[in-house]
């Protein structure tokens, strides 16, 4: 391999990195306040939003998100309007990461004791008041390596966005085997790097989890 | 304040029914409580006396039957919300805010419900925690505090709202027992203060010393009441000479 073709393959793949970290928290924002709405509709919410909040959670867990993603990006055009890929990226993997993040949510706003709920409510705080103040709050430590876990899983999610035309990590990966072959190589090169992004998330996760279970 | 008002009840239960699924735990209660009176409810679990405190404190409602508190009719669910920040409880399990200060769990209400400035909220916590006795645990979180004190502060954070009446819903019998008294000596000086309290406890001492009137329940209905020395030394029901049997004999 020539220097010149070295040194544009690691460009394209620097790209992409940026282009994968981009729309991770592009994701991550927006499937973090999908998930905390959809959570507190489904546990506060009046009837209707609650069974919405429900359906939706159970729908996107229940399918695999290249089709939400498929969906969002190829249906909008159908409908004749445009969408622009990364948005249509960060929009499918928001709404698909959404649903498992409010199950983490619920988990974390269900383990909170009735207790609290009702000194509050004698105190005279409303009900939104101590969900925000007293019930939230308390439930960080538990929601917090959970959640950590789900962006792990997003981030690596973010790959299949290659498959909807998205120039990102895995995307620009394929663009140079398809140039210069040596799938082994290069593939081998962009799972390192998902990987070193990755394993500092997982090792923090892992060591959160063991302080949350001694 | 006049005789007249003195002799109001602050509390009136008229007929309150209350029913857990199929499981009748209340049936019509009749019940008032005057102002400044320290009633004390005795009796086995299950035999109701929490879930009257309850209903009084709004965390329930009856099935049937009125309930006014502090001229409220928490019978009736479009006012019932009312009440909310003018009674004090106090719980078995503290429920104290883990994640704020001594400090911090008296002033959350006074800022976020009351609308005090954080300035003003502070002094009325300090004043509040000084009466139980811990203003120098003030900066101290839940956990590291003792049951007692945690308890202590639970009361600070109820009497820091000024409310018209305290409920206390077994509020030693989660402490050990080296730990009570710090707890029944805050409530005694609340009860010396003329607080209106309504109390559900297994101590029996509290209850003979410091209660104006004692209410002896038994399977969802008002057994026996009277003042302290007539239920203890000579109960005319046969259940409750049986219930203080088991009670003072163990």
């Amino acid at each position: 391999m020539s220097i010149d073709l070295l040194r544009t393959s690691l460009s394209i793949l620097l790209q992409g990195l940026v282009a994968t970290l981009l729309l991770s928290v592009a994701a991550i924002v927006g499937g973090t306040l999908i998930g905390l709405l959809a959570a507190v509709l489904r546990s506060f919410g009046p009837w209707g939003s609650a069974h919405v909040a429900k359906l939706y959670t159970e729908l996107f867990r229940g399918t695999p998100v290249l089709i939400t993603l498929m969906f969002i990006y190829f249906g909008v055009s159908y409908f004749g309007y445009a969408i622009d890929v990364f948005a249509a990226g960060a929009i499918g993997l928001s709404v698909y990461q959404g649903a498992y993040i409010a199950e983490v949510f619920r988990s974390g706003i269900e383990s909170v004791p009735r207790g609290q709920w009702e000194v509050s409510q004698i105190l005279g705080l409303t009900k939104a008041q101590t969900f925000t103040f007293v019930v939230l709050p308390q439930t960080g430590k538990i929601v917090l390596p959970p959640l950590v876990g789900q962006y792990l899983s997003l981030i690596k999610d973010t790959s299949i966005v290659s498959m909807i035309g998205m120039s990102e990590l895995m995307h620009g990966g394929q663009a140079i085997v398809d140039r210069i072959g040596k799938p082994v190589e290069i593939y081998g090169l962009v799972a390192l790097i998902y990987f070193a992004v990755c394993f500092p998330l997982s090792q923090w996760v892992r060591h959160h989890d063991r302080r949350r279970l001694t | 304040m006049s005789h007249q008002t003195e002799l109001k009840p602050v509390i009136s239960l008229a007929g309150v029914s209350k029913s857990f699924g199929s499981t009748r735990v209340l049936k019509e209660i009749n019940l008032e409580v005057r102002s400044g009176e320290v009633l004390v409810l005795i009796g086995a679990s299950g035999s109701g006396k929490s879930t009257v405190l309850r209903i009084m404190a709004g965390l329930e409602t009856s099935d049937s039957g009125e309930v006014w508190v502090n001229a409220v009719p928490l019978h009736d669910p479009r006012r019932a919300r009312e009440i909310r920040g003018h009674v004090g409880m106090v719980f078995q399990q503290f429920n104290l805010f883990p994640h704020k200060s001594a400090l911090g769990n008296v002033t959350l209400a006074l800022v976020k419900a009351r609308k005090m400035s954080p300035a003003d909220a502070r002094k009325r916590a300090m004043d509040a925690l000084e009466r139980v006795g811990l203003a120098d645990r003030a900066a101290h979180y839940p956990s590291q505090l003792s049951g007692g004190q945690q308890q202590r502060v639970a009361i600070a954070r109820a009497l820091a709202v000024e409310p018209g009446i305290m409920f206390f819903d077994e509020a030693t019998s989660a402490l050990d027992p080296e730990l009570v008294g710090e707890v029944t000596e805050v409530m005694r000086g609340l009860a010396r203060e003329g607080m209106t309290m309504v109390v559900v406890t297994h101590e029996m001492g509290f209850a003979r010393k410091t209660a104006d009137r004692v209410v002896f329940m038994d399977k969802g209905v008002i057994a026996e009441q009277g003042e302290p020395e007539h239920i203890f030394v000579d109960p005319a029901n046969e259940r409750t000479r049986q219930f203080l049997h088991r009670v003072l004999d163990h």
